[in-house]
C-alpha cells in the first residue's frame, strides 16, 4: 500500500516536471502557427485559432532564413569533422606513446578549457583582423577545430584500449597509421558520437564569434541571423517564433533519434574523468 | 618505476608522433598562448581598435575597474547567479535522477529524453522563446501562474527571471549525470543497508551521497566555470538592463569589448574573471576534498 502511494507520488513529480519542460517548446512551436493579433490578444489559447503559415512564408522573404540555416548546417559539420578527427589523434598519441613534454602539452590541452572565452576573444579578434581573414569561413573553423574537451575525452577513451591488441597488428606489420585508421578509430565510436553531437551544438548555438568574424549576409548562420531578426522586427512575434522554431526543432529531432548515444557520451565523458 | 614500454619504435610511430606534438605545440602557441599575452599585455594600454589607439597607461584599467560601481555589481550578480543556479542544478539533478533510477519507476528513458531535451537546444533560440514567455502581457509566465508581473522590466525580477532560465535549460544535464552515477552503485551496498535496518534517508545518507561524490563535485565545478562565463541569456533576455541590474561579469566584458570597444578595460576585466574562476575551482576542489 504504502509502496503504490509512493509510486503515485514520484510518477506525479517526473510529471509536472516533464510537463514544465516540454511546455515552452509547445507553446513555441503553437504560437508559431498564430497570426501576431493572436499572439498578443488579451485572451490566450495554447492552440492556434486560425491556423496560419505566413510566419513561415514571410520569414523567407523578409530575412534569408534557408541561407543561413545552410551556412550554419555546413560550418558545423566541418568543424565537427575536422574536431572529431583531430580529437582522436591526439588523443591516440597522448595516451598510447610515451615521450617528453607529454604532460606538458596535455597541461595546455585542459587549459583551453578552463581559460574563459573573454580572456582569449579580444586578442583573436584583433588577430584575425589583422590577418585578413575576417568575414571568411576559415575564421570560424581554424579556432575551434582542436577541442580540449574532445581531446581529454578521446586520451580517457583510447587508453583504456588493450595494449595487446595494437602490439598484434605492430607484430602484423601494420603501421601506426593504418593502427589508428582501422583499429582505434572503429573501437572509439561511443565517443566520437559523444564528441560529435556536442561540437555540433557548440558551433550551431554559438553567437558571439560568428557575430565578431563574418561581415557580408549571405555567409552569416543561423544564430546571428535570429539577433538581427529581432534587432529588425522586433515586434513580429510570430516570424520570431517561426525563426526559433527552425533553430531548436532540427535539433530535437536529431536528438529523439540519437538520445541514446548522446546520453551514454555525457555519462562517460564525466565520471571515467 | 618499471615502465610499460615498447624497447622498439617504429619509424611511423616517430612520423605520427612528431606530427602530433608539432601541430599541437604551434597551435597551442597560436590559439591560447600568444591571445593571452596579447590580452595581459593589453589590460595596462588605452586600447581601442576602431580608432586606432594603444597607449600604456599602467594599472589605471585596474584601478578604474576596482572604482566602478558596475563592476562590483557585476559580480555581486555574478556570484549570486552560480550559487542559485548551481544550487538548484544540483538539487533538481540529484532529486529527479534519484526518482528515475528508483525501482518503482518505469519509462526511464522517456523521462531521462525529457528532460535532458533542454539542455541540447541552443541557447540564443531558447533565450529569445523565454523572453516572450516573460512578457507582461501575453507571456506564458504570467498567463500560466496568474502573476502580473514584468519580469525582465523590474530589477528585482529580472535577475531571478534570467536564472530559472537558466536552471531550466540546464537541470537535465544533472539529472543524466546522477544518473549514470546512481546506476554505478553496487546493489550489494544497498543489499547491506536494508540487513542492517537503515531506513531509506539514513541509506541515501550514508551510503548513495557519499559515493556519488566523485558526480557532485564534477557537476559543481564544470557548472561553476561555465556560469561564470555566462553571457548570452543576459544579451538577448535583458541587454544588462533594466539599469545595470543584470549585469554579469562576462556580459560587463562583452558590453565593454564589443559595443564599448574599451579592449584594454576589458582585458582588465577578463583577467580578473580569469583568476576568480581559477580561485574558485580550487577552492571548491579542496572544500569537496577535506569532506571525506
Amino acid at each position: 500500500m504504502k509502496k503504490q502511494t509512493l509510486r503515485a507520488a514520484l510518477y506525479i513529480v517526473l510529471a509536472v516536471v516533464g510537463i514544465i519542460t516540454v511546455l515552452p517548446f509547445v507553446w513555441m512551436i503553437l504560437s508559431s502557427f498564430k497570426t501576431n493579433e493572436e499572439i498578443s490578444a488579451l485572451h490566450q489559447t495554447l492552440l492556434p485559432q486560425n491556423f496560419t503559415l505566413e510566419n513561415y512564408t514571410s520569414l523567407q522573404s523578409n530575412f534569408n532564413f534557408l541561407q543561413y540555416f545552410g551556412n550554419s548546417v555546413m560550418i558545423a559539420v566541418i568543424v565537427t569533422v575536422l574536431v572529431v578527427y583531430i580529437s582522436c589523434l591526439c588523443g591516440f598519441v597522448l595516451s598510447k606513446y610515451e615521450f617528453k613534454g607529454k604532460n606538458l602539452i596535455f597541461g595546455f590541452v585542459m587549459m583551453t578549457m578552463m581559460i574563459p572565452w573573454s580572456v582569449t576573444i579580444i586578442s583573436r579578434y584583433t588577430m584575425f583582423m589583422k590577418s585578413g581573414l575576417l568575414d571568411s569561413y576559415l575564421s570560424l573553423i581554424l579556432p575551434v577545430m582542436v577541442s580540449g574537451f574532445g581531446i581529454f575525452m578521446m586520451k580517457q577513451d583510447i587508453s583504456s584500449m588493450p595494449d595487446e591488441l595494437l602490439e598484434a597488428a605492430r607484430i602484423d606489420g601494420a603501421n601506426e597509421f593504418r593502427i589508428f585508421h582501422q583499429i582505434v578509430l572503429p573501437m572509439s565510436k561511443n565517443s566520437i558520437s559523444a564528441i560529435a553531437i556536442f561540437q555540433f551544438l557548440w558551433v550551431w548555438e554559438d553567437y558571439l564569434w560568428p557575430y565578431l568574424m563574418i561581415d557580408s549576409d549571405k555567409k552569416q548562420l543561423l544564430a546571428v541571423g535570429l539577433t538581427m531578426f529581432n534587432g529588425r522586427y522586433s515586434t513580429d512575434y510570430g516570424g520570431l517564433f517561426a525563426a526559433t522554431v527552425i533553430s531548436i526543432v532540427p535539433v530535437i529531432i536529431v536528438y529523439t533519434i540519437f538520445q541514446k548515444r548522446f546520453v551514454a557520451g555525457v555519462a562517460a565523458g564525466s565520471v571515467k574523468g | 618505476m618499471l615502465r610499460k614500454r615498447r624497447p622498439l619504435q617504429s619509424k611511423s610511430e616517430v612520423v605520427l608522433r612528431s606530427i602530433v606534438v608539432t601541430f599541437l605545440v604551434v597551435y597551442m602557441l597560436i590559439f591560447l598562448i600568444i591571445p593571452v599575452i596579447i590580452a595581459f599585455a593589453g589590460s595596462f594600454h588605452i586600447w581601442n581598435p576602431l580608432n586606432g589607439t594603444y597607449k600604456w597607461t599602467g594599472l589605471d584599467n585596474y584601478i578604474r575597474m576596482f572604482q566602478y560601481p558596475t563592476f562590483w555589481l557585476s559580480m555581486k550578480n555574478t556570484v549570486v547567479f552560480c550559487a542559485v543556479v548551481v544550487f538548484f542544478r544540483v538539487l533538481l539533478g540529484l532529486a529527479l535522477a534519484y526518482a528515475i533510477t528508483s525501482r518503482l519507476i518505469r519509462h526511464k528513458t522517456f523521462f531521462r529524453t525529457i528532460f535532458y531535451m533542454p539542455t541540447v537546444t541552443p541557447l540564443v533560440a531558447v533565450a529569445y522563446v523565454w523572453k516572450i514567455m516573460y512578457n507582461p502581457q501575453f507571456g506564458l509566465v504570467n498567463n500560466l501562474f496568474g502573476f502580473d508581473i514584468n519580469w525582465l522590466f523590474s530589477s528585482d525580477f529580472a535577475l531571478p527571471a534570467v536564472m530559472v532560465m537558466t536552471i531550466w535549460k540546464d537541470f537535465g544535464y544533472a539529472v543524466i549525470l546522477f544518473m549514470s552515477g546512481l546506476m554505478s552503485i553496487p546493489s550489494d551496498y544497498y543489499e547491506a543497508s536494508n540487513i542492517d535496518g537503515a531506513n531509506a534517508w539514513q541509506t541515501f545518507k550514508y551510503i548513495t551521497l557519499p559515493l556519488l561524490k566523485p558526480t557532485m563535485v564534477f557537476v559543481v565545478i564544470t557548472s561553476l566555470i561555465s556560469y561564470l562565463q555566462a553571457y548570452v541569456p543576459v544579451m538577448v533576455m535583458t541587454k544588462g538592463g533594466p539599469g545595470t541590474s543584470t549585469f554579469l561579469s562576462s556580459y560587463l566584458v562583452y558590453d565593454q569589448a564589443f559595443v564599448k570597444y574599451n579592449f584594454g578595460y576589458a582585458s582588465a576585466i577578463a583577467f580578473f574573471i580569469l583568476i576568480f574562476t581559477a580561485v574558485l575551482t580550487v577552492f571548491s576542489f579542496k572544500l569537496t576534498g577535506e569532506n571525506s
